[in-house]
């Protein structure tokens, strides 16, 4: 513990701790983006929607953009529109119009207009982040009645300011009758954290097949620490076994600096095996058996490099109780590895109100006879996935591959066929021991609540005969409850899977 | 052998406290001259979100609206609509109301329940726009509000099918842009 404790401060103290400061682009730079930010840009005039989109490529004119704010103003005359222009590492300029409702005139009915501002708080960042005439402008309202209108100017103006946080308003009474104080509150959105917690698994799915099962994570915590207690009840979703069993996680995503983030999880499972499994595993015996119980505790440390890059280390102490079978485990109880993972998330939203989300992540987990483990073997797996969504309709591309070089413990074996992954098959049936190696593609065109998908993808061992294999279907899908049909395509076994249940997904893919 | 009369009695009891709490949140139609208007102490609108919002010192429009039915679900025979804005007194610790008009009114230091009486007091529908309804036959009524928060509908979310999307919407009091409630009761006659 006092060496790892040792390794994160080391981590820690290499860390610097201040950020690049961002300066204003000059007029002439290239525009590479502009967006409208706050407001529904197919409201807007086609003709203004075209000015703006044009923008792009463009040397910047702080003149030509006041227009054409001026313009969504005159053509949107509820809202105010302010301009943010950020410089990008490459050099180019980034411009967002952030457009916010007007107070509405009939809102001016607000009794504390009576009352003396007796002080301004900007929290949230501090006073030196905030323009000089902004900061100005917010200490005017000191001494005079409370201006609601203009408040709501300057809360939309520090919107633009700081586009990566929320903010929020209120008044609170002052230090004696007939004074208020008003306080603008700032907070950081979640997605310009540097690092973000351990996504978030939750679902309870019925797979024809396969049964139920549920696994469910319950964080509770704050923007810097969280703890998540999680369950599992007889989950086959993504493991050969069916576990059960519970677990708790912490943690950490500032440590000194939002860069560094620290994570402990301890899981008890219990496990249960198919029939299916143990027909295989007797046929295979060189494949390392099953076991009752599996306890096992990860630190991880995180550092994130940008806030859509960071990379993961650690270590998982895992400990198997031996089922009594006639194929005893033969490697013995400790399957510890040291674990490496890498991890990209993106997310943006074009001019045209489209959204795009790029997640990707490697991992590479080890198990070396120096961390006391019983097993020796490498296990590489990459995810990546892209999502397309605009206007209700939405498309998912995603991809998987990896490979196992030595004996792994069977929790660590690859299969396909279950509620996300060849949808359609069962993986009891194609593989009910896994493989060492795998890959898996999936294409997911969802409108609304209908989806449709197609999956292919293939498990198997090194030196056997690899078969792809691809299945396609449809579902209902609304908000967290889906239901899905799926049917497997290059078989003789004319036959379909019916999938349903719950299943709460935060974005990213688990880091171990 | 002496028997218990309080399982026979129980049901009594409840019923009466029952039709007790419920006679006392009745809707109410009575006329004031020449209109209609209306009394639904149970119709409660200051509460959750704007009622928070109002606490950090910040007003809340409501729209209400009055709707007169020829029968439960039917369409409306006549209508009125009233928007009104409210905030709270952060040292009188009172609710003010200020209806735009025409003719503009407003109305301070009233408690919660006084102010949303208030509002309702303000939607009068013309009985010459009932018709026959009321006096040759019964009539039902139909409430409405909706409270607007432009700035709660110009927020992009994230989706709602996470499980931090669910937790935060579960959490979170709802927006304000995103309220609506409707009530209907009836019959009713104009006496």
């Amino acid at each position: 513990m006092k060496t790892f404790l040792l390794i994160v401060a080391m981590i820690a103290a290499s860390v610097a701790p201040a950020f690049a400061q961002q300066t204003d682009p000059p007029e002439g730079t290239r525009i590479s983006s502009a967006q409208v930010s706050g407001f529904e840009l197919g409201k807007l005039s086609p003709g203004l929607q075209e000015q703006i989109g044009k923008l792009t490529g463009t040397p910047l004119n702080r003149q030509e953009l006041r227009d054409l704010a001026a313009r969504i103003e005159a053509e949107q005359p509820r809202h105010v529109a302010a301009i943010r222009v950020t410089a990008d590492p490459d050099g180019t300029a980034r411009v967002v119009f952030v457009v916010a409702r007007m107070r509405d005139p009939e809102q001016q009915g607000n009794i504390n207009t009576k009352y003396v501002v007796e002080e301004v708080r900007v929290r949230g960042v501090s006073q030196s982040a905030i323009d000089m005439q902004l900061r100005d402008d917010i200490t005017a309202l000191v001494g005079k009645p409370l201006d609601a209108e203009q408040a709501e100017k300057l809360e939309t103006r520090l919107r633009a300011a700081f586009p990566d946080y929320e903010v929020s308003r209120r008044s609170v009474r002052g230090s004696e009758p007939g004074k208020i104080n008003l306080i603008f509150e700032l907070q950081r959105k979640e997605r310009s954290r540097w690092l973000r917690f351990e996504p978030i698994e939750a679902n309870g799915t019925y797979h024809s097949d396969q049964g139920w099962g549920s696994y469910v994570e319950m964080p509770i915590g704050g923007r810097n620490i969280r703890v998540t207690p999680l369950f599992a009840i007889d989950t086959t979703d993504d493991l050969l076994e069916e576990y059960s069993g519970l677990g708790l996680r912490f943690e950490a995503r500032k440590l000194g600096t939002e860069r560094l983030g620290l994570s402990l999880e301890g899981t008890w499972f219990n496990q249960n095996w198919r029939e299916q499994t143990f027909f295989a595993l007797a046929l295979n015996p060189t494949v390392p058996g099953l076991y009752s119980e599996r306890s096992t505790f990860t630190p991880m440390v995180s550092f994130a490099i940008t806030p859509q890059l960071r990379i993961s280390g650690g270590v998982s102490i895992a400990e198997l109780e031996p089922l009594e079978t006639l194929i005893p485990l033969p490697h013995g109880t400790m399957a510890n590895v040291a674990i490496g993972s890498i991890g990209y998330n993106f997310k943006q939203r074009d001019s045209g109100g489209a959204r795009h989300t790029v997640d990707a992540a490697f991992t590479l987990r080890a198990g070396t006879s120096s961390l006391e483990s019983d097993y020796d073997y490498t296990r590489s797996l990459g995810q990546a996935e892209y999502l397309f969504g605009h206007k209700g309709h939405n498309v998912l591309v995603s991809g998987m591959g990896g490979v196992i070089n030595g004996d792994a413990p069977m929790f660590e074996r690859f299969a396909l066929g279950d509620a996300r992954t060849l949808r359609g098959w069962d993986k009891f049936q194609i593989s009910p021991i896994g493989g060492n190696r795998m890959f898996h593609a999936t294409v997911e065109y969802r409108f609304k609540w209908v989806q449709a998908f197609a999956d292919t993808g293939s498990v198997w061992s090194d030196g056997t005969e690899r078969k792809v294999r691809a299945s396609a279907g449809f579902g209902l899908l609304a908000g967290p409850v889906y239901m899905n049909l799926g049917i497997p395509l290059n078989t003789d076994d004319l036959r379909a899977v019916f999938m349903m249940g719950l299943r709460f997904k935060g974005p990213g893919f688990k880091k171990y | 052998m002496r028997r218990s009369h309080l399982p026979r009695v129980a049901p009594l009891v409840l019923a009466l406290l029952l039709s007790a709490t419920i006679g006392a949140q009745a809707v109410t139609v009575r006329r004031s001259g020449d209109n209609v208007i209306v009394r639904a102490p149970a119709f409660t609108f200051i509460k959750g979100e704007p009622l928070a919002r109002l606490k950090d010192g910040r007003s809340v429009r409501i729209d209400l609206t009055l709707a007169i039915l020829p029968k439960e679900g039917a369409a409306r025979v006549a209508e009125v609509q009233q928007s009104f804005v409210l905030s709270y007194d952060l040292w009188e610790e009172r609710f003010a109301v200020a209806h735009a008009g025409p003719p503009p009114r407003s109305s301070a230091y009233l408690t919660a329940t006084a102010a949303e009486a208030w509002c309702l007091d303000q939607l009068m529908v013309p009985i010459t726009a009932m018709g026959s309804l009321g006096k040759d036959g019964p009539f039902w009524i139909r409430l409405e509000y909706r409270i607007q928060d432009g700035d709660a509908a110009s927020r992009p979310s994230d989706g709602a099918d996470t499980l931090q999307g669910m937790i935060d919407a579960l959490s979170r009091r709802r927006k304000a842009g995103e309220l609506t409630h409707a009530i209907e009761a009836g019959p009713f006659r104009i006496q």
